[in-house]
């Protein structure tokens, strides 16, 4: 036992330093041997294995070929079974997947639900598995505990899920089958550091892979069960309570003695595959004989678990159960190494599709025979010469590679590794220089003081042997989902499941067909991360439609997003309507919410019915709310949902109408308080007076009624500077103050020396007011000339940076109207200058300065105005036969402001129109060329 | 033996390393006093696993492989260059690792700007060369020259601090192996014996002063050291050089460990308001290493020892803490000021103890200072 004496001296000190007593310690002793002969001992023969660990991957292969079992129990949940025949589609590692979004006796904070159980090539599960489907007349059993049990027995204080983050595996829950560790850190770092090894994994490598290299089977299970035995007698006394292995343990044994029982299968010919800790279980229903226990296992949950694969790959899964970086596949080169040596012939699944890379050259003829093995044990350690090929051939490897990236490495650096593995090997102990000395070695002998390009030498050592490998789930295990939309994109004519980024450009015009595609493509940028799907030239709004687009598809990087896609749904459209009704619905949904929802079924789903019902639900949720913070969003999305729906609608859908007029009442209602209220910003306000205003007339048609508004800015007395103006605005918009009283009012203002510094604000009031009533655009842009010109250097210098300031921040996008304005008015030479007289102090036509300065009518454009100030016959007589009673000082002009939505216009014009439509049709025919209106 | 100051390493742990020499069997390369296995044991300490008789202690703390890197790095025929900010004990392992080789760990070369070539291969005593002429006998070798004829190590401290001169002629001394002395017309070659190599530290924050050239850096092995986070190895650090500090003053003082873990909490919180700080206004202009909290744990005890009642106090720790690290007024004092304010007060309310001494302390000692 000669090679086993550094692991037993470990064993034993780590049981010395552990137990507490010299009593404890002799018990733990004899248990451990105890351990080995129960599991040993068992009818149904045990095969402990250790999760990457390529000795219990190349135990197996040897053991299935000599017993050639006919059933094989497996330590993985039994719900995952009818995925395990759809590895042979897949390039390993995937990881099989249960999924389930709909809770049902779960907390509902702990969803969406998550299991995943990697897979990868070089491990004895994949060998059991390998056999059993490609072996006739074998059966394969798992037998642990279902997924919905994995959250059953998930303490209930905590939520459902680990911390990590492991990019391939999100936030699900790992499991993996032979989880051999400690299970308590201080014994992990007891090991670490007697053992003189960095972590786990190298531990594991010099203490047990290695001496088991060449081991018997006996010698193999026993050490593995006397590993197991010492990590479960050392672990902490509350573990049991925690971890849920005896629970599991108890189900394993239970379902192994029905399903003996109920096929009646020759226990001689069963094999049980179980990790070393659960071997040396000490549980009453552990054995074939054991006698009866009330265990019961409880049936699931109702929640609807949903399965699949997914890709997976190393770094994903030394992320998620915390293995050191790059040890799953330094376990991996092992294994290969050791395959190609031979001695053993590994199963793979026909039709595997083969995930070894083509750095990892097999080297020559094997030499080792099996019966060599023993001999070779017994002699001190010896270099074969394969091994020291492989070194030299690794050593000229990680020399060229460094090369490639960067460093200035020579064949000089190749000797030195090469002398440093060995070096390094002899000072750790070790027989031959394993992977992890290499990578030491190269470290030391390469790596200078900065890494000259992305990756350092330590990453460059695991790219070269195999890398992080990646697994890929095959077509035909995709879901359906995904396999539709490959199918969908299929006419772009690229294999969109290759991994690789994808340029598609896309010719709308010239290639009209391949609209549908394009349709895809933005539903699927809607639903998956960033960078699966990007647009680089295109784009998809409300009223747009791109000619030409280009994208990056890299959606077979993103396999693994998609396939959970495909567990919401059969379609990208159905898990979208899904996605929005879920979101309307949720407890914190707002109107704003709701309408960009139904933005959104209309940009990608169309169809009337779901918008509809997103849009009552957005009335619903309006009427609800008593938050104003949203109005600006609101207002912003309502009107290009009008907008949209007048060009494309013969009639504007209900909801509309009704979110409207309940916005309307809403709005009016929140007034005087959101006037007043300290934490409702100018913004706020000045949105829902533009709602107010601009959906007045559409409102009024619809049977609101006028009083409310201007009853609501009777009774609204704000203290703010830029609410004050806001009021004003308002006022003015009602009719109830003159330009001439306002321009009065802010000539004030300038004169008092005490409220100058506040102005700014005054001016973003009016500013924001330009939102509810666009006709004063040039009435700011006069305040704020006459603000320039009046007020004196010393206050005008320090004020302007404030004032700049302040309309950035609260109303960035009402500066440029204001800027348009401004250029409109100004000269735009420096002649023109000298010459310029501001149209507010130009002497207006005889009896036009009452009318536009009451109505604002300025705006709507000078030579109109002046036109119908010089012949109000013409206008009155028409206004007559129209039936218009109002005449001149009522007339206030439709918002004429860029953007600004037509139906912001008087009440009285729009409900005159509404009453003659014929008249507006045949004036839009006239000038639209026919477009509905 | 004669009194000194601060004996180096072979001669402070003459009789362990006489007995690690007396039981090691291993292969030693060259002319190595041990072989690389008990090299590392005498740097990192045994363990019961390597079945001695003796307990060997640790001397270095951090991860063994870098000691380990180091080790095989001086078996084989290149330079070992230890890199990494200043204290994290570097000097102190390249000093163990010399004394463990050589027995010799005092053919240092310091490098500075004013460095010249003559350090690191030869000088002549002037008046012998008036006397007798140019002649071996006139010839002072330096340290890196002594190294090669006797094959030990040589060390080369802040290697980067030196001119390019200098670095140009450690490459030919590391590549050829001799130096030749042009000035004599026989004898005239001093050849490296096996065994000879050089250890050099350099200071990662010195990066850019001078930069190596990339033919010595080829020359070199980098082993880079990282500052130690973990704090249960800096407390191990700590205590291990107050416990020699106490030896070498003959001081019969003893470190409570409550104060221990609040001088290193105390350069936690410090490092991590520094990490997170904006400006360089906001951060120490101390690095805050591990050396940095020997030098203030010395302070304090020196202190306690010399004017003090011979006892540790938490405010002596407090007031050595304040005096090593307000090095700029009132930037420093400042950042001291809101720790205490912010962090030590509360923190003595809530758990008391030696906080309320180590408050009381820190007060005074910034008041004085402000
Ligand atoms: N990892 C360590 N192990 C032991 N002592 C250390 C360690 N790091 C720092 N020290 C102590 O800090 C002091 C300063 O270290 P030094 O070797 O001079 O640092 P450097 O050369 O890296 O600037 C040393 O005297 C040493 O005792
Ligand atoms: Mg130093």
């Amino acid at each position: 036992m000669s090679t086993f004496g550094a692991l037993r001296r470990q064993l034993d000190d780590a049981a010395e330093t552990f137990a507490g007593s010299p009593g404890a310690l002799s018990e733990i002793l004899t248990g451990m041997v105890d351990d080995v002969d129960r599991a040993l001992g068992e009818r149904l023969e045990i095969f402990p294995v250790c999760h990457h660990s390529p000795a219990s991957a190349l135990a197996m292969a040897r053991r299935l070929r000599d017993k050639q079992p006919q059933v094989i129990y497996l330590e993985l949940c039994e719900d995952l079974r009818p995925l395990l025949d759809e590895l042979r589609t897949c390039r390993l590692p995937v990881a099989l997947q249960a999924f389930a979004t709909e809770l049902d006796g779960f907390p509902e904070s702990w969803g969406p639900l998550s299991v995943v159980a990697p897979i990868t090539e070089a491990s004895a599960e994949y060998q059991a598995i390998a056999y059993a489907l490609d072996t006739p007349g074998v059966e394969l059993v798992l037998v642990d505990r279902s997924s919905d049990h994995v959250f059953q027995w998930h303490p209930r204080e905590e939520p459902g899920r680990p911390a990590e983050e492991a990019a391939l595996h999100g936030d699900a829950v790992g499991v993996e089958i032979g989880d051999l560790r400690p299970r308590f850190a201080e014994l992990e770092e007891h090991l670490l550091h007697h053992g003189k090894v960095r972590h786990w994994s190298e531990w594991w490598d010099q203490y047990v892979e290695q001496p088991l290299a060449g081991a018997d089977y006996d010698t193999y299970r026993q050490v593995m069960v006397l590993i197991g035995g010492l990590f479960r007698r050392l672990r902490p006394h509350d573990a049991a309570k925690l971890d849920r292995d005896e629970d599991r343990e108890r189900h394993m044994w239970t379902r192994m003695r029905e399903h003996l029982a109920a096929t009646g299968a020759d226990p001689e010919r069963c094999l049980y595959v179980c990790g070393a800790f659960h071997a040396a279980s000490r549980v009453e229903e552990f054995g074939l004989d054991a006698a009866r226990t009330d265990f019961e296992i409880s049936p699931r949950t109702a929640t609807n678990w949903l399965y699949g694969l997914i890709p997976s790959s190393h770094s994903a899964i030394e992320a998620q159960f915390g293995l050191a970086p790059g040890s799953v596949s330094i376990a991996a080169a092992t294994y290969d190494k050791a395959v190609s040596r031979g001695g053993v012939k590994p199963y793979t699944l026909k039709g595997q599709q083969k995930g070894r890379r083509p750095g990892t050259k097999p080297p020559a003829a094997p030499v080792a025979v099996a019966d060599q093995l023993s001999e070779f044990l017994s002699k001190p350690a010896q270099r074969d010469p394969l091994d020291e090929a492989e070194l030299l051939g690794w050593c000229v490897d990680i020399v060229r590679l460094a090369r490639r990236n960067g460093y200035l490495s020579s064949t000089a650096d190749a000797i030195a590794v090469y002398e440093t593995s060995i070096l390094l090997a002899g000072m750790r102990g070790r027989a031959r220089p394993t992977l992890y000395d290499f990578q030491d070695a190269a470290v030391t002998c390469i790596e200078k003081d900065t890494v000259p390009g992305r990756r350092d030498v330590r990453r460059l050592c695991e790219i070269m042997l195999g890398g992080d490998r990646i697994g890929e789930v095959g077509y035909q295990s995709m879901p359906p989902l995904a396999q539709d939309v490959f199918e969908r994109l299929a006419p772009l004519g690229y294999d969109m499941t290759k991994r690789a980024v994808h340029r598609v450009l896309l010719d709308l015009n010239a290639d009209p067909e391949l609209e549908p595609c394009s349709h895809l493509l933005w539903v699927l940028r809607r639903l998956m991360p960033e960078h699966a799907v990007r647009p680089i030239m295109g784009s998809r709004r409300l009223g747009e439609r791109s000619v030409q687009e280009s994208w990056d598809v890299a959606l077979g990087h993103h396999q693994r997003a998609l396939i959970e896609l495909g567990y919401e749904g059969v379609t990208v459209e159905q898990v979208l309507e899904q996605r929005l009704r879920r979101s309307v619905w949720e407890p914190k949904a707002t109107a704003a919410d709701a309408l960009q929802a139904v933005e959104e079924a209309i940009l990608f789903l169309g169809g009337r019915r779901f918008t509809d019902e997103l849009g009552a639900r957005a009335v619903e949720l309006l009427a609800a709310e008593r938050s104003v913070d949203d109005a600006p969003d609101v207002l912003r999305r309502v009107r290009r949902l009008l907008a949209h729906y007048r060009a494309t609608e013969p009639a504007l859908p209900e909801w509309c109408e009704r979110f409207v007029t309940t916005g309307y009442a809403q709005y009016c209602t929140l007034l005087p308080t959101a006037f007043v209220a300290e934490d409702v910003g100018v913004r706020q306000v000045a949105a829902m007076l533009g709602f107010l205003a601009s959906m007045e007339s559409l409102a009024l048609s619809l049977g609101c009624d006028r009083a409310q508004l201007e009853l609501a800015v009777r009774q609204s007395h704000p203290e703010t500077p830029g609410k004050i103006a806001l009021l004003w605005a308002a006022r003015f918009q009602l009719g109830v103050l003159t330009i001439g009283e306002l321009r009065e009012r802010c000539a004030e203002l300038l004169a008092n020396p005490l409220v100058v510094p506040s102005f700014p604000q005054y001016l973003s009031g009016f500013v924001q007011a330009l939102e509810a009533a666009p006709v004063l655009t040039p009435f700011v842009v006069e305040v704020i000339s006459g603000a320039f010109a009046r007020l004196p250097d010393e206050v005008l210098l320090p004020w302007l940076p404030t004032l700049i300031q302040t309309l950035r921040e609260e109303a960035p996008e009402l500066v440029p109207v204001l800027i348009r304005e401004a250029g409109r008015t100004f000269p735009a030479t420096l002649t023109a200058v000298d010459a310029w007289v501001p149209p507010w102090t130009a002497p207006s036509g005889p009896g036009g300065a009452e009318v536009a300065t009451a109505t604002g009518a300025g705006a709507a454009g000078g030579p109109v105005t002046g036109l119908l100030a010089a012949h109000p016959a013409a206008a009155d007589a028409l206004a007559a036969l129209l039936g218009c009673e109002g005449g001149w000082k009522t007339l206030t002009p439709a918002g004429s402001a860029p953007g600004h939505d037509a139906s912001g216009g008087s009440p009285e014009v729009a409900a005159l129109v509404a009453r003659h439509p014929a008249t507006v049709d045949a004036v839009a025919a006239l000038l639209c060329g026919g477009a509905a209106v | 033996m004669t009194e000194m100051l601060r004996a180096p390493a072979e001669v402070k742990y003459a009789e362990e390393l006489d007995w690690l020499e007396s039981v090691d069997d291993g292969p030693k390369p060259f002319s190595w006093r041990l072989s690389p296995r008990m090299v590392r044991l005498f740097v990192l300490g045994s363990e019961r696993s390597d079945g001695l008789d003796r307990e060997i202690p640790q001397k270095w703390f951090g991860d063994r492989s870098f000691v380990e890197r180091a080790i095989v790095t001086l078996a084989s025929d290149r330079g070992l260059l230890l890199i990494g900010d200043p204290g994290t004990g570097k000097s102190w392992l390249a000093e163990l690792l010399a004394a463990a080789i050589s027995r010799n760990s005092t053919l240092v070369v310091q490098g500075t700007a004013g460095t010249t070539e003559d350090h690191i291969k030869y000088s002549w005593n002037v008046s012998m060369v008036i006397a007798k002429g140019q002649s071996r006998d006139s010839m002072i070798p330096s340290p890196i020259m002594t190294a090669m004829e006797h094959g030990v190590i040589g060390r080369f401290e802040e290697l980067t601090r030196s001119t390019s001169d200098v670095q140009d002629a450690l490459i030919s001394i590391l590549s050829e192996k001799y130096v030749s002395i042009p000035e004599l017309d026989d004898d005239n070659i001093v050849f490296a014996q096996p065994g000879f190599s050089i250890i050099a530290t350099a200071n990662s924050r010195d990066r850019g002063v001078n930069d190596l050239s990339s033919a010595l850096k080829r020359r070199f092995n980098f082993v880079r050291i990282p500052v130690v986070t973990n704090k249960k190895s800096e407390a191990e650090i700590v205590r291990f050089r107050t416990v020699e500090l106490l030896r070498r003053h003959n001081i019969d003082l003893e470190l409570p460990p409550t104060l221990l873990d609040i001088l290193l909490r105390s350069f936690a919180d410090l490092r991590a308001a520094a990490a997170s700080a904006q400006s360089d206004d906001g951060r120490l202009e101390s690095a805050l290493s591990t050396a940095e909290q020997i030098g203030v744990l010395e302070d304090a005890i020196l202190h306690s020892n010399f004017f003090g009642d011979r006892t540790l106090k938490a405010e002596t720790l407090a007031g050595s803490l304040v005096g090593s690290l307000a090095r700029r007024t009132p930037e420093d004092l400042a950042i001291l000021n809101k720790y205490w304010h912010g962090v030590v007060e509360p923190r003595s309310k809530k758990e008391g103890g030696e906080w309320q001494g180590f408050l009381e302390g820190g007060r005074q000692a910034i008041a004085t200072l402000s």
